[in-house]
């Protein structure tokens, strides 16, 4: 697997990454070491809230209530730019007018198709 | 968060060293639980507000960085690579299993797309372009060769259906009396 090349939606196995094997500097050493001193922060405040005997409550997780709030509450930080406008008139506004006048004028073409007596009407499940 | 605010208070209420009315008024709520600066806010400027976003969001400042600031709503949430929940250690005890996440890890921006029930961004056995390639490829043969099917259709040649008995002439109400004229679907 020599020629794996990444994608989008397919990243490189940990096990194909050359910083696994060749990367020994004392600063990826000390990041790694920093990352796994954070997260064994979190599990023990974890660990310790689970196996408190007295804990009658649920576990509050403070990363999941910033997950739910800034997903919840986006238009706190929207400012109005080209490319944002450009998304809100392309997916709020043309949407609208397009269909309408689609619909209206194939619903017109039909409607002229029957007074003159021009539609033929197949026997098609799908219309 | 009517909801939440109405059980602080009753927790206040019944641990609250203060009896009846006195607690009901004192308006005292539970010290615990997230307070207003631990909630997302906006984007970073200054390299101590961006300390002190990592710092909120338990992450290295190193490791810590924003989406840009183009008015997307984003705000100060941090930017994790995009790294769907199938490729983490599944023989790892993860605080969430099903998740594979532990408690307090920052969440990536769009997490319930990366859960193990959707988006997979594991790697593939055979690359992207040879993936494409092949059912694309695939693909685009058949519809092709159906294309050209309808176009120059090949079968047994056909004729119509051919009677005996003079084109079957007394069966079509042909009168008995009458000598019918007869008919040959043959040729010698």
């Amino acid at each position: 697997m020599a020629d794996y090349r990444e994608a989008p939606l397919a990243s490189r196995p940990k096990t194909l990454d050359p910083n696994e094997y060749f990367n020994l500097s004392p600063n990826h050493r000390r990041s790694e070491e920093d990352r796994a001193a954070l997260r064994a922060n979190l599990k023990r405040q974890y660990q310790t809230q689970l196996n408190n005997p007295h804990r009658k409550e649920l576990i509050e997780d403070p990363a999941l209530t910033r997950w739910v709030y800034a997903r919840a509450n986006p238009y706190l930080t929207f400012k109005p730019t080209f490319k944002t406008s450009l998304m809100g008139a392309m997916f709020g506004v043309v949407p609208l007018f397009v269909l309408y006048y689609v619909f209206k004028t194939d619903r017109d073409r039909k409607e002229e198709q029957i007074k003159a007596g021009t539609l033929e009407r197949k026997f098609s499940l799908s219309s | 968060m009517a909801g939440v605010g109405f059980r602080r208070w009753a927790q206040a209420l019944s641990k609250g060293k203060g009896s009846g009315i006195s607690a009901l008024l004192s308006g005292c709520r539970a010290a615990s639980g997230a307070s207003k600066d631990g909630l997302p806010g906006p984007y970073p400027t200054t390299p101590d507000e961006k300390a002190a976003a990592a710092k909120k969001y338990n992450m290295r400042v190193e490791d810590y960085e924003p989406y840009p600031n183009n008015g997307e709503g984003y705000g100060d949430y941090p930017k994790l690579p995009d790294r769907s929940q199938h490729e983490r250690d599944p023989w790892y005890q993860w605080d969430h299993p099903d998740l594979r996440r532990n408690w307090g890890e920052p969440m990536h921006w769009n997490f319930d797309m990366f859960i193990r029930n959707r988006v997979d961004t594991s790697p593939s056995p055979v690359s992207w372009s040879t993936m494409c390639k092949q059912l694309f490829g695939f693909i685009g043969f058949m519809l092709f060769m159906f294309y050209v099917g309808e176009k120059i259709p090949a079968y047994q040649p056909v004729a119509p259906k051919q009677y005996p008995y003079n084109n079957l002439y007394l069966e079509r109400g042909g009168d008995p009396e009458k000598q019918p004229e007869e008919v040959k679907n043959y040729e010698i």
